[in-house]
């Protein structure tokens, strides 16, 4: 109400003054229809952004490579674009996604939030379009969207129209493509004995009882552990492949079945994880819990998304030196990307459409990599040659494993309104160690998220 | 503590001017404090206009919560880690308080320094649990190279254990020094009249301590731990950051229903906390009554 | 002999002294350590690679560098965590002095009840008062503004500041007073030239105590500030939430520390036990 009343304002001081309305005295909701009709000329856009002055940048702040990229290159780049980035560190997505839902409750809608952006994905994106709480289909309407492929004839586009299973409609502009890839202690495990698979790992921990972790779930990184058990021990033998349907188009029996093999799994492997051997199995919270006792020689190996997750460890002195890549689950490593929204509620989405339209930038993909570690979100092959050359020469080392290694053993992600009930099952059937039969287990939970 | 006689020891009906100086305070104790109490009380039973919600009085919340079993566990839990965590203060601060008492070489100094934890947040103290007290921790690398342990798994769990060593040693740490204050200031107040008169009438030390000095303290004791215990019980961040995963303490369940982005749930979370404010305002009531009995035995009130 | 045997401490009340000591301020050691480390794993006992040894060929700022940059937010944190702090030591002295005044002085019905009340503040769980608050604040638009985060730090702060101020009125002779005014001085010089100057060590002491508990206050903060009021111990939060420590984390639980030690060392003539006779349940 305010913002409307202010920007009510301005409008009648600038017509006062100039005798004519301008475009940038618009209203929320009108420049928001405009610019999505694609009727808006982009230097409207960059006018506007520089009118709005500030953008809020709401990201997970828990890399102190991620946030020196971003207050060292990105926020003087946009400065350069008249926009001050206000980066706001998180320690959870999920918090920032209850905020925008809470002020819409509250009846805070357009242009009246305080969100402008956030670094997004799965099942927060997923919560997010469910409640109509996204600011449109912006993605391909920005100049630098050419850098990414939107033909839904190519099955190379399937990772920027869908993300965890959920039509992204454009409402969301690829930021990252990550890879879930565990990394081993040379010192501790020789090449014979790295595992490639879930039997091999149950193996090795026979032999070396309480050396592997995985976060626990709800955190996504213990989620995406999960599911890729669960793709392995698909007892139809089809991988990833049926969970990819939605919770409605699959059926909670028929889910039940397919993760029937994999949660028998993650029961016999919990005696031989991290305390397991002393009765007290332990899950780390967090990335930085994990690392921690990697680096420690509690565990052996560290999954979590990291293509450069190895070489981001050696640069900040939280992994071993003796560190390496492996490929782990062979070919259920899952691949899938992160994205930058903007909230209906956006107080200034001009300058949210500016900072995202700097972020899909090749310059700034590859001091992305360069900097933070964090592989780039753009479509090498939508590149001109010397664009190509940049992100490619851009790109940080790997240890032991070769990126056509890695590309070859990718499987897609889980569908976010599968990853609720496989969570839900997770904390009932491995948390409080439930003995119910798995369907209803399935059952309960799927009850229980109506 | 000694009561002085008062040169009105009569009571007065209030001037208006002294009203007027009273009034700032009430103002910030009823209408925020106060008001804090009833608006969560209110919000357990259901009211929230806010969000549209407006079905006062619905104790379902309650029956919800109480019917779980998972709340008992957390109340269990949570009343675990206050209990411990106060009585192993206690059992630390009264000979420290008494050591303290007597103004040795250094003491002032050392006091001073024993006071640190008091002055620094919580989670200095939960950073300093992290560092020393985890199987890669500090003490686990000693126990290694005294060659006891070969293995960080060997060590045993503290951090992240059900049974909660690492938040109740943040717990004693950051307490100690205020109980060991709280008590010696009761014990300067007393003077060693007393307990010396007792020792020269041939009583023998755990006598004297037993009899006398412990009696004499408990104001300063119960005080302490009175207030040891209500923050322990409503404390968040060690529990959430060292706790043992499920079951949770009742304010970091509180704190995720809390955090849900079904705000309904918000309302289950205050439904939470006030139970935790009825079970710990019963304990501390039980408590200041069994004290009160105590003194007037003694005949002191 | 008895008396003597009261006044030194025996092996067991040193050996306790020591214990407390090395439990309370030992782990101190290894933290600051931790602060200057690069690489430090299980089992060595000194980091196997130093932040100083890394530090030319690090391509980004490590450890105390990172701490010290704009990045970290910790001098954002340490600006907020004392402008914050003084704002409320003083609105708490505001809202105490007259009161603790009547209380000291005059005798009322209801008043050991009304005593009893003002320290229940500090028998409430922090969360219930920070939770029902948040929701008013809200709707109120106080949640995550300086203004909320003050206010609602004078709840667990007047308790302890009434106390002290209470005890100091209490030491004080009336008689000065009175023979100020005989004298033929009006209220406001007997405040000022009398009242205050007498009263000061112990507003000093009531003022730095408070400015304390408020610095270490982070539920609270935590709840109204919705985070984008950042503080020193919120700061600290974040950085150990994910439940691991590294050189950053390490450093901004020692700056997080610096004004508690500060203060050690300035009140340790201001802030007597005295203080802490709370004295509830009387």
């Amino acid at each position: 109400m305010k913002n409307l009343k202010k920007i009510g304002w301005s409008a009648v001081l600038l017509t006062a003054l100039l005798g004519t309305t301008t475009a940038h005295a618009m209203d929320d909701a009108e420049f928001r229809s405009q610019f999505l009709s694609g009727s808006m000329d982009w230097s409207e856009v960059t006018k506007r952004a520089q009118d709005e002055g500030t953008v809020n940048f709401y990201y997970w702040g828990g890399s102190d490579i991620i946030n020196l990229w971003i207050d060292q290159v990105a926020k003087p780049a946009l400065a350069e674009e008249g926009v001050t980035l206000n980066p706001v560190r998180i320690t959870a997505t999920k918090d920032t996604v209850d905020v925008i839902l809470a002020q819409l409750a509250s009846g805070k809608g357009e242009g009246e939030g305080s969100v402008d952006m956030l670094w997004v994905n799965g099942e927060n994106f997923f919560t997010l379009k469910q409640q109509g709480a996204l600011w449109g289909s912006f993605a391909d309407k920005l100049p630098n969207s050419v850098n990414f492929e939107w033909d839904n004839a190519d099955p190379r586009a399937q990772l920027n129209l869908s993300d965890f299973g959920t039509a992204t409609d454009r409402m969301e502009m690829p930021w990252s493509g990550e890879q879930y890839v565990c990394a081993v202690d040379r010192a501790h495990v020789s090449q014979e004995e790295t595992p490639a698979t879930f039997e091999d790992l149950k193996a090795y921990l026979e032999q070396n009882p309480g050396k592997f972790a995985y976060v626990k779930p709800p955190h996504y990184l213990g989620n995406t552990f999960v599911q890729s058990v669960l793709y392995a021990h698909n007892p139809e033998g089809t991988g990833a492949e049926p969970f990819q349907l939605s919770l409605e188009e699959l059926g909670a029996d028929k889910l039940a079945a397919l993760i029937e093999p994999g949660f028998a799994y993650l029961k016999e492997i919990e005696p031989l994880l991290l305390g397991g051997p002393q009765g007290n199995p332990r899950y780390p919270e967090g990335p930085s819990e994990l690392d921690n006792l990697f680096l420690n020689s509690e565990v052996h190996f560290n999954c979590k998304f990291g293509l450069y997750g190895v070489y981001a460890g050696l640069i900040t002195g939280t992994y071993p030196e003796t560190a390496e890549e492996m490929i782990f689950p062979a070919g259920n490593m899952i691949k899938n990307k992160s994205y930058l929204a903007i909230p209906l509620n956006s107080p200034n989405s001009a300058a949210a459409l500016v900072a995202i339209n700097y972020f899909s930038s090749v310059a700034s993909q590859a001091a992305m990599m360069k900097q933070a570690g964090m592989p780039a979100g753009l479509d090498t092959w939508k590149l001109a040659e010397a664009d190509q050359a940049i992100i490619n020469e851009a790109a940080p080392p790997h240890y032991g494993v070769t990126q056509a290694e890695f590309d070859a053993n990718i499987a897609p992600d889980t569908n976010a309104s599968l990853v609720d009930v496989i969570e839900g099952t997770w904390l009932e059937v491995i948390e409080r160690g439930s003995d119910k039969p798995i369907k209803d287990v399935v059952a309960e939970v799927v009850a229980n998220l109506k | 503590m000694i009561q002085h006689d008062r040169p009105s020891s009569h009571r007065q009906p209030l001037s208006l001017r002294e009203k007027l100086q009273l009034a700032p305070l009430l103002l910030v104790m009823l209408g925020l404090f106060g008001g804090a109490l009833v608006l969560g009380l209110l919000q357990s039973f259901g009211f929230a206009p806010w969000f549209g919600i407006n079905e006062f009085p619905n104790p379902d919340y309650f029956v919800a919560l109480w019917s779980s079993p998972d709340f008992w566990l957390s109340l269990g839990l949570t009343l675990y880690y206050g209990v411990v965590s106060t009585l192993l203060g206690l059992i630390i601060s009264v000979p420290l308080a008494l050591a303290f008492e007597r103004r040795f070489c250094g003491s002032k100094v050392l006091l001073a320094v024993s006071r640190l934890p008091l002055m620094v947040p919580y989670s200095v103290g939960i950073a300093l649990a992290l560092i020393m007290l985890g199987n890669g921790g500090i003490i686990s690398r000693l126990a290694a190279s005294l060659g006891l342990i070969s293995d960080p798994g060997a060590f045993p769990a503290i951090l992240h254990s059900h049974w909660g060593w690492g938040i109740i040693a943040v717990y004693v740490w950051k307490q100690v020094p205020f109980m060991t204050m709280a008590i010696l200031a009761v014990l300067l107040g007393l003077g060693q009249g007393t307990r010396e008169a007792a020792m020269v009438l041939g009583a023998r030390t755990h006598q004297v301590f037993w009899r006398v000095t412990l009696p004499q303290l408990m104001p300063g004791i119960v005080s302490a731990s009175l207030i040891c215990f209500a923050f322990n019980v409503g404390a968040f961040e060690a529990p959430f950051i060292l706790g043992g995963g499920y079951p949770e303490t009742l304010p970091v369940l509180a704190w995720r229903y809390f955090n849900d982005a079904n705000y309904v749930y918000q309302l289950q979370g205050m439904a939470v906390i006030v139970s935790l404010t009825l079970v710990s305002g019963v304990i501390l009531a039980g408590y200041l009554f069994a004290y009160r009995r105590f003194e007037r035995k003694r005949g002191r009130l | 002999m008895a008396s003597a045997s009261l006044r030194s401490l025996t092996f067991g009340q040193k050996l306790l002294i020591l214990a407390v000591l090395a439990f309370t301020i030992g782990p101190f050691a290894p933290l600051i350590i931790q602060s200057l480390a690069f690489r430090w794993a299980w089992p060595d006992l000194l980091p196997s690679v130093w932040w100083l040894e890394q530090r030319q060929i690090s391509p980004f700022p490590l450890a105390w560098d990172y701490v010290l940059s704009p990045t970290s937010k910790v001098l954002e944190a340490t600006v907020n965590t004392i402008g914050i702090g003084v704002a409320v030591s003083l609105l708490c002295l505001l809202i105490c002095l007259p009161a603790a005044r009547v209380l000291a002085r005059a005798n009322f019905r209801g008043k050991k009840r009304l005593e009893f009340f003002l320290s229940l503040p500090l028998l409430v769980p922090e969360a219930a008062i920070g939770i029902a608050l948040l929701m008013i604040f809200t709707g109120l638009g106080l949640s995550g503004t300086y203004v909320g985060v003050i206010i609602v730090h004078l709840i667990p702060t007047v308790p302890y500041m009434v106390r002290m101020l209470t005890a100091v009125y209490q030491g004080l002779d009336q008689g000065f007073e009175d023979n100020a005014r005989v004298l033929g001085a009006n209220d406001w010089q007997v405040l000022t030239r009398v009242t205050l100057p007498m009263l000061m060590p112990g507003v000093l002491a009531g003022a730095l105590f408070t400015f304390l508990v408020s610095t270490n206050l982070f539920l609270l903060t935590f709840f109204i500030g919705q985070g984008s009021i950042v503080t020193l111990p919120t700061l600290l939060f974040s950085q150990i939430s994910g439940g691991a420590m590294g050189a950053t984390a390490a450093g901004i639980a020692l700056v997080a520390s610096l004004p508690g030690l500060i203060l050690l060392v300035l009140s340790d003539r201001l802030i007597r036990e005295e203080a802490f006779a709370l004295g509830i349940g009387e």
